[in-house]
């Protein structure tokens, strides 16, 4: 974990939602796993304070490429910042998602701004499927970013607009129930809307299949040292930031 | 190298800057960004007489220059800390001043007793009279029941320890609060505590926060807490003050040893710069050392009052 001052190469907006920022780091590029996250102070100025935290994209070679949302004040400056900006990265911070899974086919469930790191795990792992959310056709991640995995995409809008009408989730429990003959063999990683993943939760232990989910709170420092982004585990209120965002099915409360 | 040591009563610290209870975890987990005993003491995490899990998600939320919380004291209890944390900063000797908050008079009485019982292996208590995030104990419950004296004469009965009494403008007007709780046998005062605020989603209409309001901090409350810190020190010039509110730079750490703070408290800081502490403490010895100033007395208390324009 470190914390560096980089320089913007690239910010340009890829689809109708989302922004793409990229920055060279070579410490980042080589630590860096899908499912941890970068805490980024945008500007050095007092407002807005906090950093935000990002989960990663992309690596290439040295460039480390991430994908964002404008969400609020601090996204909207950040989506202002043109090639020579200069962002302070804290990290790579927190618990990633399993390489080894111990099971032979990986399923991954991402929705809205969860897809991303998603994404990372499929281009880096392999998956035997990767179920995608969006909204409407307009957040459909331009098709260059999932080249490497197309075959095992499929997708499911709230709108229709593109795939098959409604949640994920759907896509999801059809999955299961015409394919899942032993439990074992499946292991689920998902990411999104907390309203999606507590169903993918529900689904998958219906199914008696593991899994992790990567579950973020409204986070301030990142480091477990403000307690304020705790979720809720058999261990009591645990931090999502140090312990996290990446937690197993089993070791959640929910659901 | 400047000279940097301050003097707080009896204490002796090596330099001025420590860190605001609950800001800095509640043993070394900034270590990656911190060389601790650099600080001029750590003032861990509000503790409580037993384990607290704290409120219900979201705890936080950003605002302008600053941030709400409503953490509601989340800490593993007294015999942890005595346990775990103690022997840690005595290990490594870092100054640990223990803040200690307690749901009534007997709770602070408790804990002051079993501190008292490792009086070698801490250097100062301080009372947390402010919280504005728990019902009992907190900083309105202090207040309505006129709880102050109460609660500081209880422990000054029961330790020798230095206590600093934090304080809040919530308790009501901060200079006779200070005094009130010096007459009670506080040592110290640490200004200010978090000021209670609230932000709404205007889609679900619910507060941002779960537990409806929190603590506003962050640079968003650095001139209230300088003006209190300067109010205060100018009617109590010889108790010692330790200062918070906002401190993020080195220049704003001077500011509040200008209007008079004995000591600097980084808070909401540390969670956007883990290094803040350290950035401070290099700041306030280059500014000393351009400005030829060789000790922090020639520095403290300094402020120049124009004079009024008719």
């Amino acid at each position: 974990m470190r914390d560096e001052t980089v320089t913007v190469l690239d910010n340009h907006k890829i689809n109708a939602e989302y922004y793409q920022i990229s920055f060279r780091s070579k410490f980042l590029a080589r630590n860096v796993h899908p499912g941890q996250f970068l805490h980024i102070q945008i500007t050095p100025t007092q407002d807005p304070f906090l950093r935000r935290p990002f989960s990663y994209y992309r690596i290439r070679g040295e460039v480390v490429d991430v994908l964002y949302e404008v969400l609020g004040p601090g996204t909207e400056i950040l989506s202002g910042l043109g090639k020579g900006g200069q962002l302070r990265v804290l990290g790579p911070l927190g618990r990633p998602f399993s390489e080894k899974i111990k099971a032979k086919k990986r399923i991954l469930v991402g929705g809205g701004v969860g897809v991303p790191p998603l994404a990372f795990v499929a281009e880096r792992y392999g998956c035997h499927r990767f179920f995608i959310g969006t909204k409407s056709r307009k957040q459909i991640l331009p098709s260059k970013e999932i080249q490497k995995f197309r075959r095992q995409v499929f997708y499911s809008t709230d709108d229709g607009s593109y795939g098959t009408k409604g949640f994920v989730t759907k896509l999801l429990e059809k999955f299961f129930k015409n394919e899942v003959k032993n439990p074992a063999d499946y292991f689920v990683q998902t990411c999104g809307p907390t309203g999606m993943m507590e169903r993918v939760l529900e689904i998958s232990r219906r199914y008696g299949i593991r899994g992790e989910a990567s579950w973020e709170e409204r986070m301030a420092c990142g480091l477990g040292v403000c307690l304020g982004c705790m979720v809720k585990t058999h261990k009591g209120w645990t931090p999502s930031c140090t312990e996290g965002p990446v937690f197993r099915f089993d070791e959640m409360a929910h659901g | 190298m400047v000279d940097l040591t301050t003097r707080v009563g009896p204490l002796r610290f090596k330099n001025p800057v420590t860190v605001a209870s609950g800001t800095f975890g509640v043993k070394d987990e900034l270590k990656a960004f911190v060389d601790y005993r650099k600080l001029g003491a750590v003032i861990a995490k509000t503790i409580t007489l037993r384990a607290r899990a704290g409120n219900p998600m979201p705890r936080i939320y950003e605002t302008p220059a600053g941030m709400l919380n409503a953490i509601g004291l989340q800490n593993k209890g007294l015999e942890d800390f005595i346990q775990n944390k103690i022997p840690h900063f005595k290990k490594h000797r870092i100054p640990l001043i223990v803040n200690i908050a307690g749901e009534t008079t007997e709770e602070f009485i408790t804990l002051a007793r079993a501190l008292e019982r490792h009086r070698k292996e801490i250097t100062a208590l301080e009372l947390n009279l402010s919280c504005p995030n728990v019902e009992k104990g907190g900083v309105r419950a202090i207040r309505e029941e006129k709880l102050i004296s109460k609660t500081i004469q209880a422990v000054r009965k029961n330790t020798q320890l230095f206590i600093f009494a934090k304080l809040s403008p919530e308790l009501g007007d901060v200079v006779e609060t200070a005094h009130e709780a010096v007459r009670s046998g506080a040592n110290g005062l640490s200004l200010i505590n978090t000021l209670r605020g609230m932000a709404v989603n205007i889609y679900s209409r619910k507060p941002q926060i779960a537990a409806g309001t929190g603590g506003l901090s962050g640079p968003a409350i650095r001139p209230i807490a300088l003006r209190y810190v300067w109010e205060v020190k100018r009617a109590l010039p010889k108790i010692p003050v330790i200062a918070s509110g906002g401190i993020t730079t080195w220049k704003d750490a001077i500011e509040f040893l200008i209007a008079g703070a004995d000591m600097i408290a980084v808070g909401t800081a540390n969670f956007v710069n883990p290094r803040a502490t350290m950035d401070i403490l290099e700041g306030i010895q280059n500014f000393c050392r351009k400005q030829k100033i060789k000790s922090l007395s020639e520095l403290r208390g300094t402020l120049v009052i124009p004079h009024r324009r008719p």
